[in-house]
């Protein structure tokens, strides 16, 4: 029998189990706002969600085990749209790789299947050479998954029919996982959430994990419940992996404590389920339709839990999607084209859609849909361009309308407070809120691909890489840029098309990969931009002023301004290479968008034309000027003091002790503003341990720009490559021409070494 | 004091082995044991049965009337699996290369040119026997070592397409010339008496144990998640799915027909290979069962434990027991 149920917006539903009478009643308590903890939740609860929230937004680090290869560095940097616990933007699209062989075995490589991007050692990890299968994915989003993990297997397998019994075309079957109707993942390849929280803690970032325990399994606001199996004990929320995992990065394993573990697949648990719009004509037109093309035959409207019905718009079967769509991926019984029917509460927030991201809008995802679900499709694509705006009406009613926004900035988000993290340096007047508010929604503007995202890229917005600690800020390890180079013992050798090596392709199961001959990858941190205005107005002959290449003072410091081949001097970029805030703006929206700019008078960065198909320019010169307003605008870093008595001795030893000969605390602007960023924007040799390095312009292999030290507390980790998580590091990391004030560091007393650390922390 | 020990762990031996075709609890207690991974035996009234911990192996043998624990002289790690080829010439495996050898009098540790896991072990002949390790979790490396009546020895294996096979499971033979390996990522090898070759048999997955009727009807299990099978007919292999029933850890065969199985969550089977049905009872365990083998009696024994956890606050071991009806 086939259980049809129509769950109605507003919590009220019809329920029609088909010849059964009066089926289940919809669940109550479980709605509210994407990230929200289910209301129902008690409030241990609630203490609870609140510290596996803290869990997911935790950046880890080296010396808490990241890595050694790694995607991302925390949990909420793939499930953070349109707020934490959601979906991630094509930015953070990650690969799976493995081989298919001549018997048609499918032999995941990477790490379980995943490719990770970074190595801590390497820079970046090279795609196994026998991967013969590459496919991309999106991340998906948590809400709601306590709610399916209480559906009983039962009710998931009632919805299967593969053989096509009832010849509607439709073969939905289960993805099962040892005796148990798996549900999570694209393929339903995974059964608890449990499961689904420590693969990708392993697989994307390196953190290792010993299985729940029994005891703290019952605890979970989700237990295990008898799986019918055993008389004895029960395992539904026991899943792969089930042993610790393990690695070798010399952090002993595991690397998250039990009870961090736990708090984390609470947190994932207590996620509410996208509450659901209350119904309109409109919307409920759509539905009508969505029923009438038979999209329902797969986004089986609800599926009856313990606490009633959950109207989650997926049959969390598997189903072949035609050959378009298919990835070759094999996952237990899912093969290269099978995939779980997408759950669609919340689809209106949680964009791009498919699993590998390829639809930017809904229209796109169902004109995707091929194999059991082309007829539905084509029925859709027959319909009126009106009716298919109602059914699009439809599917955004189901949640998350109101949060969603083309970023990740909130619909209607306040300008932060003058002065403060992502606020403006002063008081806007005017028309300048406006002009800064623009400007922010393009820095935070996910670029889709129609609007000329690639042909490959690092992020597809600005805030992709600069949201540390809010927008505008750096990036963790999780977005380095990757340098490449071809480097012999005679030293770089030029490339024609430069040293990006980028993370990733706008075409699907695509990886960049470096050029042939190139076998040096030098990671990039993404540096704050806070304050960068002021910086901006630095006149060339203030930083001119500073230099001293031939070491005239006799200190071993011979700083050197980055001359361009056109005589303007640079300042921005960990090489100093880039001489102005507009180009800056340009670089970065060609370079790591893959955005074409309009040509501009006297402006020579960013490219105008590229092979994506969009047309040239992609952006509109009013957005980039937008764009650099609000970047001018940002307040440089506040200071923020813990023990101002410490820090002042510490400021006294960052003077005494040499750091103050690079990182010269202030500079000042050509109209009199005194920038206290606490760097000469001139090029040092920072030594051997840097190379063998890349040349950029005036900057040698080894040679960097004295990065700022301004917000030095929020903009972890440090030095071009992001090697050192923490200040201590950072200063012990100096060689080169800071190598006898790195030296004085380390004989400092343990209290000035203390005080040293306190005042670069108030920066 | 031993004695009183032994009276302890012998439960039930008063009623002697399970006489019916229904699956039994063995005839002593295996919940103290720790693990319980491998049976084998020369003959009915001479099995053992090995297991332990993962820092202590143990073993266990049957005299035909009761079972009894073995001291094996020296400490040794957890022990993964056996082979007999008479009661004076039994060989155990376990982890950290270590191999044990019954002479009929004493037990001895064999020198072997490795610290990896022991998996399996099988000969053709007491001059001529294999094992096989590694480690799929951390540093693991597939180890395939060779017996020759005097030393243990390394044996290179053949370049293999599957990447990442950091361990072999199992190995058995009907002859010197015609011995198999399975392995991790369902990688199976077959030695011809000279060479050892990669054979493609179409699984993903890990296959964990294989036995054989003869050499035209070889049958390897495994899956973890999802039962798998491969059947090689002498002509082919052929790999089917076997989903819902998860993962399989043994199997033993009597009759070419029919395949006896056991796995994860307790399950107890047996596979009609003409029609690739698998008939289970109702487990009657949660544990895992990792081992079956087959007496020359006709009677079965399964063996495991929790071995779904890996480091388990206690090593709990399982044991049943049957006797095959005509056919099977």
């Amino acid at each position: 029998m086939r259980i049809s149920t129509f769950f109605l917006g507003g919590g009220l539903a019809l329920a029609v189990a088909a010849a059964c009478g009066p089926g289940p009643e919809p669940a109550t308590g479980v709605f509210a706002n994407l990230g929200d903890p289910i209301p129902s939740a008690t409030p241990d609860e609630l203490a609870t969600f609140n510290r596996g929230k803290a869990v997911a937004l935790h950046r880890f680090t080296k010396a808490e085990g990241l890595g050694p290869d790694f995607n991302v560095t925390f949990c909420a940097a793939c499930h953070e749209r349109p707020t934490t616990g959601g979906g991630g933007g094509r930015y953070r699209n990650f690969l799976l790789v493995g081989q298919t062989l001549a018997d048609q075995s499918f032999n995941p490589l990477g790490k379980s299947g995943v490719l990770d991007q970074y190595d801590l050692a390497a820079g970046r990890v090279a795609t196994p050479s026998q991967t013969n299968v590459m496919a991309t994915r999106n991340p998906i989003p948590f809400f709601g998954v306590g709610l399916i993990a209480e559906l009983p297997d039962s009710v998931i397998l009632a919805n299967a029919d593969p053989n096509d019994a009832n010849h509607d075309g439709i073969r939905g079957r289960a993805n099962y996982d040892r005796g148990f109707v798996g549900r999570f993942g694209l393929k339903s390849q995974t059964v608890s959430v449990e499961g689904f929280i420590r693969g990708p803690l392993f697989n994307h970032a390196g953190i290792t994990t010993n299985p729940l325990s029994d005891a703290m399994r019952a605890k979970l606001p989700v237990p295990p419940e008898d799986s019918g199996v055993s008389s004895t004990k029960s395992f539904f929320q026991a899943a792969a992996p089930d042993a610790p995992t393990t690695d070798d990065d010399g952090v002993p394993d595991p690397e998250m404590s039990e009870q961090s573990l736990f708090d984390l697949v609470s947190y994932a648990m207590l996620l509410a389920a996208p509450k659901p719009d209350d119904p309109t004509p409109d919307s409920e037109a759509g539905r009508a339709l969505f029923q009438k093309l038979n999209c329902t035959g797969c986004h089986v409207p609800s599926l009856a839990g313990p606490r009633g019905l959950v109207p989650l718009y997926s049959d969390l079967l598997l189903h072949d999607m035609g050959p378009a769509l298919a990835d070759g991926i094999v996952m237990k019984l899912a093969g290269g084209s099978d995939f779980r029917t997408q759950p669609l509460w919340g689809v209106a927030a949680e964009g791009p859609y498919l699993h590998d991201g390829r639809a930017d809008t809904l229209d796109e995802a169902i004109r995707m849909h091929g194999g059991e679900a082309q007829a539905a499709r084509d029925a859709y694509v027959a319909l009126a361009p009106s009716d298919q705006n109602l059914v699009q009406t439809f599917l955004e009613s189901l949640g998350g309308r109101s949060q969603t926004s083309t970023g990740l900035v909130p619909p209607g988000a306040p300008i932060l407070d003058v002065g403060d993290y992502g606020g403006p340096a002063t008081a806007l007047a005017g028309d300048d809120a406006a002009r800064f508010t623009a400007g922010r929604a393009v820095f935070d503007r996910d670029v889709p691909l129609a609007g000329g995202l690639g042909p490959e890229f690092n992020g597809d917005s600005c805030r992709a890489c600069h949201f540390d600690p809010v927008i505008g800020g750096s990036g963790p390890a999780d977005v380095n840029v990757i340098r490449q180079a071809y480097v012999t013992p005679a030293g770089f050798v030029p490339q024609a098309d430069g040293t990006m090596l980028h993370h990733q392709s706008a075409a699907i199961g695509v990886r960049p990969e470096p050029e042939p001959m190139c076998d040096y990858f030098e990671p990039r941190q993404p540096p704050a931009v806070f304050g960068l205005g002021l910086v901006d107005r630095i006149a060339d002959a203030t930083i001119v002023s500073h230099e001293d290449p031939y070491d005239a003072d006799g200190d071993g410091i011979r700083g050197r301004a980055s001359r361009l081949a056109d005589g303007r001097i640079g300042r921005f970029g960990w090489k100093a290479d880039v001489p102005s805030l507009a180009e800056f703006a340009r670089d970065a929206l060609s370079n790591e968008i893959g955005l074409t700019v309009p040509v501009q008078s006297g402006l020579t960065f960013g490219k105008t034309s590229d092979a994506d198909g969009a047309a040239d320019p992609e952006i509109a010169q009013t957005d980039i000027d937008a764009l650099v307003f609000f970047m001018s605008s940002l307040a440089p870093p506040p200071r923020t003091h813990q023990n101002i008595s410490l820090e002042q001795t510490g400021e006294a030893l960052f003077t005494s002790v040499g750091c103050a000969k690079c990182h010269i605390p202030s500079m000042q602007t050509s109209d009199g503003a005194t920038v206290q960023l606490y760097s000469d924007l001139l090029l040092h040799d920072l030594g051997p341990a840097y190379g063998p390095g890349i040349v950029d312009g005036q900057a040698g292999m080894t040679d960097f720009r004295t990065a700022p030290l301004w917000g030095l507390a929020k903009t972890a980790p440090y030095m071009h490559d992001g090697r050192a998580f923490t200040i201590d590091d950072a200063v012990l990391a100096h060689g080169g021409e800071a190598q006898a004030i790195r030296d004085a560091f380390t004989q400092l007393s343990p209290a000035d070494h203390d005080a040293l650390v306190a005042f670069l922390g108030s920066l | 004091m031993k004695r009183a020990a032994l009276a302890l762990l012998v439960m039930g031996c008063a009623c002697g082995p399970s006489s019916g075709t229904s699956w039994q609890p063995a005839a002593f207690d295996a919940s103290s044991f720790g693990w319980l991974l491998d049976t084998c035996g020369a003959s009915p009234d001479d099995l053992y049965a090995v297991g332990g911990t993962e820092s202590s192996g143990a073993a266990m043998h049957f005299d035909g009337k009761s079972w009894s624990p073995v001291s094996l002289g020296a400490p040794v790690p957890l022990l993964n699996w056996c082979h007999a080829f008479s009661s004076s010439d039994v060989a155990m495996v376990g982890n950290s290369g270590t191999v044990l050898h019954f002479d009929g009098n004493a037990w001895n540790l064999q020198a072997t040119p490795t610290t990896q896991n022991l998996w399996g072990v099988w000969g053709a002949s007491p001059s001529d026997l294999w094992s096989v390790g590694g480690d799929g979790l951390a540093d693991g490396q597939a180890t395939l070592l060779h017996w020759d009546g005097s030393q243990w020895s390394s044996v290179t294996l053949p370049a293999l397409q599957k990447v990442g096979v950091d361990q072999l499971l199992k190995v058995w033979g009907t002859s010197a010339s015609n011995v198999y390996v399975v392995g991790q990522r369902g990688v199976v090898l077959h030695f011809d008496g000279s060479t050892w070759e990669e054979q493609l048999v179409g699984a993903s997955d890990d296959l964990v144990s294989l036995w054989g009727s003869g050499p035209d009807r070889i049958v390897a299990v495994g899956g973890r998640s999802n039962a798998i099978v491969s059947v090689w007919d002498g002509a082919s292999w052929k790999t089917t799915s076997l989903a819902p029933t998860p993962g399989l850890n043994g199997v033993w065969m009597r009759e070419p027909g029919v395949a006896h199985v056991v796995g994860t969550y307790g399950t107890l089977g047996d596979l009609d290979l003409a029609t690739m049905t698998l008939t289970t009872v109702a487990p009657p365990t949660s544990l895992d069962f990792h081992s079956i083998f087959g007496d020359a009696s006709g009677r079965v024994h399964a063996v495991g434990g929790n071995l779904a956890d890996a480091n388990p606050p206690s090593y709990q071991g399982v044991a049943y027991e049957r006797l095959l009806g005509s056919g099977e």
